[in-house]
């Protein structure tokens, strides 16, 4: 209350001008219909640069909740791609067998969720989402951004969040390939940059170029994912693999929105390369 | 201590010289002599700026009546009355500091009183004259006006102000 007082007592002058200016002025423009005309329009665009400032404030402060509802409406419309793909033939089943399957039938199911904590400073990084098992979340469902940039994997889930293991952590691994000519790489993270991973295993006759592009090739995750562009690259000490130096394309550090994709069949493939392996 | 009946004299001088000389000499279209800001420019600078303010919209509402303003010659008073300090402290580089007893015009030299009502004079026909148009569709003329009308101003106002700081304010 003090501190109020204070306040008043410190502008109470300048409140005052603002009043009597302003009585002064609209008792001026009122006197004729020209000043009425030209001090109307020279308010109404002063008021409108107020009120066009007051409501990009607004919105500014709005962003987030708008971030989240159109990260849902990507998943949506993700999803109801996909389906549409495979309708058309594009996908990995016959349009009869899709058909067969159903409306409701999806090989890829998108869900998002919201960055809640997360580390980029340490050997072995995780981040936190809001969804768990209660949305439907499960282990091994890839983790992308909206723009389809890849982040990681889920690898822990609790009733209402998720633990990712993202593309920072000295344990991730994932699959990947040029975009140019489709050729396969492992994806690694060193630990040495939070910039950059590496691509190993990649062939001799995949003809790296700095600028090309990798993107995912996993179970995880559908086509045309994005992982980052080739910064440099080397031939190993026998000759026998290149091993580039990418940048990664998500920035892992601001991540506020991503998509968490469930592809159905992830556990048959499982199943059937543990079978594979087991014989 | 200030000689009040000197201000109040000083202020129905300046306002029947203005409302019943100045105003019904037409020399020319472009040509509005204006010396009543001087009533709120001579004011002692140690008053409080609430208490100028209510006398420059007491001078601004009795210009208002008098000649028609419609709130004009009041919107055009009020800011000269806010900003008078600060354009003392541009123009002179001086300002009102504690434990001064003296009225801190008087202190001023006469370049420094010239330049600080030459100043606040500017601002004043600025801000009347783009009030009275209120278009910048002829901005060379409106330039001519604010111009001839400060200088003109500033040269009836300069004696005035002379004879009263120098006879009536104490040193």
């Amino acid at each position: 209350m003090h501190r109020l007082i204070e306040f008043i007592k410190r502008i109470y002058v300048v409140v005052l001008f603002i009043l009597l200016e302003g009585l002064a002025l609209w008792q001026y423009a009122a006197s004729t219909p020209y000043t009425e005309a030209k001090i109307l329009s020279r308010t109404t665009w002063f008021g409108g640069l107020v009120s066009g400032a007051v409501s990009d404030v607004a919105h500014f402060f709005s962003l987030p909740d708008e971030n989240r509802v159109l990260t849902a409406r990507v998943a949506e419309l993700e999803q109801t791609l996909d389906r549409e793909r495979e309708m058309r033939g594009g996908g990995a089943l016959p349009v009869e067998q899709v058909e067969a399957m159903g409306f409701d039938y999806v090989r890829y199911r998108y869900y998002s969720a919201n960055v809640v904590s997360m580390t980029t400073n340490r050997q072995r990084n995780y981040v936190v989402v809001d969804k768990g098992e209660a949305d439907g979340i499960v282990n091994n469902m890839g983790v992308m951004t909206p723009d389809r940039k890849l982040v990681g994997y889920v690898v822990s889930c609790s009733e209402n969040y998720s633990v990712v293991m993202p593309m920072l952590n000295t344990e991730f691994g994932i699959g990947g390939r040029l975009v140019d000519n489709n050729y396969a790489c492992s994806i690694r993270w060193s630990g040495s940059s939070s910039h950059y991973v590496e691509a190993i295993d990649l062939s001799t006759y995949a003809n790296p170029q700095v600028g090309m592009s990798v993107e995912v090739s996993s179970e995880r995750l559908p086509e045309g994912v994005l992982i980052g562009t080739i910064e440099s690259y080397e031939l190993n000490a026998v000759s026998t693999a290149y091993s580039a130096k990418l940048r990664i394309a998500a920035d892992l550090a601001a991540l506020d929105n991503v998509l968490l994709v469930e592809n159905v069949h992830y556990g048959e493939i499982e199943e059937l390369l543990e079978s594979v392996q087991s014989n | 201590m200030y000689k009040y009946v000197s201000y109040i004299w000083l202020t129905v001088a300046v306002l029947f010289v203005q409302i019943f000389l100045l105003d019904n000499i037409s020399v020319a279209l472009w040509l509005r002599p204006m010396i009543f800001p001087l009533v709120v420019l001579l004011l002692p600078m140690e008053w409080r700026t609430v208490w100028v303010l209510l006398s420059a919209l007491g001078v601004g509402c009795v210009m208002d009546l008098a000649l028609g303003g419609a709130g004009l010659y009041t919107a055009s008073l009020l800011p000269v009355a806010v900003t008078r300090r600060s354009v003392m402290y541009v123009t002179t580089r001086r300002s009102v500091e504690a434990g001064d007893h003296a009225e801190l015009l008087s202190k001023l030299s006469l370049t420094q009183l010239m330049l600080y009502i030459g100043a606040a004079m500017a601002l004043h026909h600025i801000l009347f004259f783009v009030l009275e148009t209120l278009s910048f569709k002829a901005p060379f003329l409106l330039l001519a006006v604010i111009v001839a009308s400060t200088i003109v101003s500033m040269l009836l106002a300069w004696p005035i102000a002379r004879l009263f700081l120098a006879k009536v304010v104490v040193k």
